[in-house]
């Protein structure tokens, strides 16, 4: 039928030797039948160089910094949302709210994109916004309403048909009729008990009451887990609005969350929120809570049915908390050793807008959190956005990439001393 | 479905201007104006919008516009961001910065495809408004068309023609509808 099903098919008899080491492929084969084919067999490329990169660089001036930290432009990629770093520092995949995922690589090792290129262009996405690998090379992509695995992408992914297999097959991830456009930018990770974790963001400002069994029941406004053989689906996490970030810390392997918080109650409240889950199955309030301990117009007085966690962090009201990443480089001071670096994309119905920056939040040993700019100058005097920095991820060598779905381009953030 | 073969590179300015004319005479564009500071992060100033969940609305029926805004705030249709948005217009906000955007001019550039007949009639083989209460297709992300046409489709929101339309289409005629709009070229100039 075509050349995909025959790669994959070739996969099938390889992956019994070098590629299906240490994972496990959903035996699925014959769904790649139903993958939609474009018909495309030659990648996009994006031009790195000239005036829409040089304005970028010029933006990237008024950015201020801490003392010994420089960033500069990493890449040109469209509508850059959620990034995975390839485990051998080949490749960084980026995904967006359309329907392209971006291969990114620095071929010289100059510590600056040489060329970004669609990744899988045979392939039909829907908002496959989240990329996320496994240690041994398996990249995961989770898009509105499925998950892709493609093992050995960092190799593969030099030719346009590459091999895919559903993790989560097309109307599984959710029920069809729950799609929604808003609120549907998943994000994923591989945990550290091997497991991948999905975040289904609730599509309404407040869930309605006559959703929430179905919501509770599917994982919608919260954060599900599975093997990665596709079995053993459990929601982790409930009672969230809309979490689009999280990470695992280094060392105890909880689950740490971004959490966007309920709109139009004012310029101030209810705060955004940063979250530290210890157990499966804890609630985090939502939507009797509407961020912090604000309670929501549209529950309010009621009883709240279930025990709930409240935030580690309380983030400034509206600033949209999207992708964060704990430290675990050498390059960067010590004090910054497991600190969290997350990205605020800004707000969009505050009288003032806020956000457009990098934060950082350091936990002490008691574990206490405390959050505070990291990288800001996006958001200009007249209070409009140079930029809005998505997600923030750590390169091999300890300098992160910051991605930025407004001026569609990637950063690079190192430290000099 | 899909028949007509539209020509290479038909490049047609509609009339964003000469919609609006008709529709705006009443309004007040420079209240308007200050009206769509609550709109431009998403929608820009000029209406090309700025995050892909979010329409082009530039040089869109002022019609269109205004009916949706009302549907957000009277519940009819429902969205995360814009039922907050519109809650807080009053009946003149609502038609000064649909005029506002309705003003702006926008010019379509159809480079590859096949225009899908089902909607050419009133969205045009260019993606462009041919009737007032209708919007401009050309150049939206193709993610929201499909969502609307899904969301057409399963009665979360409704409209006489399009219900019915939409009810008629699977999955994957949907996303060709969408595909074929969303790779139609847009520009939009900014009328003050």
């Amino acid at each position: 039928m075509n050349k995909l099903v025959w790669s994959a098919a070739a996969m099938a008899v390889a992956g019994s030797g070098a590629f299906a080491q240490g994972a496990n492929v959903p035996d699925n084969l014959e769904k790649l039948s139903n993958f939609q084919q474009t018909g495309v067999t030659e990648f996009t490329f994006i031009e790195q160089d000239g005036d829409y990169a040089d304005g970028i660089r010029e933006t990237l001036k008024k950015i201020t910094l801490p003392s010994g930290f420089k960033i500069d432009l990493y890449a040109v990629v469209p509508d850059a949302r959620h990034m995975a770093v390839g485990p051998q520092g080949v490749v960084t995949f980026v995904g967006t709210r359309k329907d392209k995922v971006w291969s990114v690589t620095d071929r010289n090792k100059d510590r600056v994109a040489d060329e970004v290129k669609d990744f899988a262009p045979s392939l039909q996405f829907s908002i496959p916004n989240g990329p996320c690998f496994s240690a041994d090379g398996f990249l995961y992509i989770a898009e509105q309403n499925r998950v892709l695995l493609f093992p050995a992408a960092e190799f593969f992914y030099e030719s346009p048909d590459v091999a895919a297999f559903n993790l989560v097959a097309q109307g599984d991830l959710i029920p069809p009729e729950e799609e929604s456009f808003n609120h549907t930018a998943r994000v994923c990770d591989i945990g550290p008990d091997g497991m991948i974790y999905i975040s289904l963001g609730q599509p309404f400002n407040v869930a309605p009451p006559d959703k929430l069994a179905l919501y509770d029941k599917v994982g919608i406004g919260g954060i599900i887990r599975m093997n990665t053989d596709g079995t053993g689906r459990e929601v982790y996490t409930y009672g969230v609005r809309n979490s689009v970030g999280h990470d695992f810390h280094p060392e105890t392997g909880e689950l740490w969350w971004t959490d966007n918080q309920v709109d139009g109650m004012g310029d101030d409240t209810p705060p955004g929120e940063i979250n530290r889950q210890v157990a499966a199955g804890q609630h985090f309030g939502h939507p009797w809570y509407g961020g912090g301990s604000v309670r929501t117009a549209d529950y309010e007085g009621e009883e709240v049915p279930v025990e709930v966690v409240m935030p580690i962090v309380e983030t400034v009201a509206h600033a949209a908390d999207l992708g964060m990443t704990f430290y675990t480089g050498s390059m960067f001071p010590e004090q910054y050793k497991n600190a969290i670096f997350s990205a605020q994309h800004g707000s969009w119905n505050r009288t003032e807008p806020i956000g457009a920056r990098v934060m950082v939040t350091m936990i002490d040993e008691e574990g206490n959190a405390s959050i505070e700019p990291f990288a800001e100058g996006w958001l200009d005097e007249n209070g409009e956005y140079l930029g809005r920095p998505v997600d923030v991820k750590q390169l091999r060598d300890g300098s992160l990439l910051v991605s930025d779905d407004l001026a569609g381009a990637i950063y690079r953030i190192w430290y000099e001393g | 479905m899909v028949r007509r073969l539209i020509p290479y590179l038909m490049v047609l300015l509609l009339g964003g201007l000469m919609l609006a004319g008709t529709a705006a005479y009443a309004q007040d564009r420079d209240a308007g104006r200050k009206v769509a500071g609550m709109c431009r992060t998403c929608h820009g100033l000029d209406g090309y919008a700025k995050i892909p969940i979010a329409p082009h609305i530039g040089g869109e029926p002022a019609s269109y516009l205004a009916a949706q805004l009302q549907a957000f705030r009277s519940g009819v249709r429902k969205h995360e961001m814009m039922s907050v948005v519109a809650a807080s217009l009053s009946d003149a906000q609502i038609d000064n910065v649909a005029a506002w955007y309705a003003g702006h001019a926008v010019a379509a550039t159809v480079t590859e495809g096949e225009a899908p007949a089902a909607c050419t009639a009133c969205h045009g083989a260019d993606g462009m408004s041919q009737a007032e209460d209708v919007p401009n297709l050309a150049g939206e992300t193709n993610i929201y068309i499909d969502t609307q046409l899904k969301a057409f489709k399963r009665g979360k929101r409704r409209h006489e023609v399009m219900s019915d339309i939409a009810g008629r289409l699977d999955d994957t005629e949907i996303r060709m509808i969408a595909d074929y709009y969303a790779a139609i070229e847009i520009e939009i100039t900014q009328v003050d």
